[in-house]
């Protein structure tokens, strides 16, 4: 038999963990740096890389933000 | 039976040169002799696993409302997987999830902790594929359960559209969303044990074998220093089984929390 206390019935603060926000900083800037990089191989340009990584942190910040500022 | 890696030890005792360790130490050959398949990490997998069996057997035979030491121990990382990490995360909904979490949980911590028990002495985990399997096992029930709650459409549509946003920007949040849920999050679930275990264990490695190099080579008064190595490699190895509990924790309360989040109606 387990302890018998009872969890409570529902979280008493939002579950923020800072590892969890790792993935979205993660993923904008790979997938919208990948993104960029691609456009420079399929055009010959460059500076997408570099643009495509500044906004895909700034996108991940953003959900970051969307995502676990709510109260 | 090959239990410390013969190779690249045997190339530090030729050159009385101090070879670092690197990642060709976590490359064991096969014990039994060439042609077999059962490396040292297999071995740690398969005792580790008895070890667990063996645990949760004698926890739960002869249940009493008064515990035995086995019980007790058992009963007490059920309770706070399922209090201190499902009760916080998921709520009382959560409790489906808590043999699952508690197997991981002990599993990790088990096969972690090897890289601080004598003679094993190497992290099972620090080996990508346990940490990766683990992980996919992750990613496909926290997936799982929020398709079968929301539906596919449903799944998807309410991870990737958070409400109360203009619409033109879930042009650009939306493949971000999906990217990091999908993609990004077995990716660092994985990394982050391996490379933790990986880290840790090559820490110890260097401080060991740099004061064995130290008071066996070189002799004189650079053996005198080699003490410093061995009391760093003691102090290391308290803090590797904190390392090595926290990690444990960590993985089960990311999965916890991804649970959570595919669960719930609206993020």
């Amino acid at each position: 038999m387990p302890p018998e206390e009872e969890p409570p019935p529902t979280p008493p603060v939002a579950p923020v963990d800072a590892y969890a926000v790792l993935s979205y900083l993660l993923g904008g800037v790979i997938l919208y740096g990948g993104i960029g990089w691609l456009v420079d191989a399929w055009l010959g340009t460059r500076g997408f890389v570099a643009a495509g990584i500044v906004l895909g942190a700034a996108a991940g910040v953003w959900l970051v933000w969307l995502r676990y500022s709510r109260p | 039976m090959h239990l410390v890696n013969v190779a690249s030890r045997l190339g530090a005792a030729e050159g009385k040169e101090f070879h670092a360790p690197g990642p060709g130490d976590f490359e064991f050959p096969p014990l039994f002799g060439d042609g077999t398949f059962f490396t040292k990490p297999m071995l740690i997998i398969v005792l580790g696993s008895l070890a667990i069996a063996a645990l949760f057997y004698l926890a739960s035979r002869r249940a009493s409302l008064v515990p035995a030491k086995a019980q007790f121990v058992g009963e007490s990382v059920y309770g706070f997987v399922r209090n201190g990490i499902v009760g916080d995360s998921i709520g009382r909904e959560g409790r489906r999830f808590v043999p699952l979490l508690t197997t991981m949980f002990v599993f990790i911590a088990v096969m972690n902790l090897a890289g601080i028990i004598p003679v094993l002495q190497l992290p099972a985990t620090s080996k990508i594929a346990i940490p990766l399997f683990l992980a996919v096992i992750s990613w496909a029930v926290f997936n799982y359960v929020g398709i079968q709650r929301h539906g596919f459409v449903g799944y998807f549509k309410n991870m990737m559209f958070p409400p109360g946003l203009p619409k033109p920007i879930y042009l650009l949040l939306a493949p971000l969303e999906l990217f990091s849920t999908v993609i990004i999050r077995p990716i660092t679930l994985t990394l982050r044990l391996t490379l933790n275990m990986f880290a840790g264990h090559l820490v110890l490695l260097v401080c060991i074998l740099g004061g064995e190099y130290l008071l066996i080579e070189k002799g004189g008064a650079l053996a005198a220093v080699s003490a410093v190595p061995f009391a760093f490699s003691i102090v290391l190895t308290f803090f590797e089984a904190f390392v090595q509990v926290l990690q444990a924790y960590v993985f089960v309360l990311l999965s916890a929390l991804y649970i959570a989040g595919a669960l719930a109606d609206e993020h």
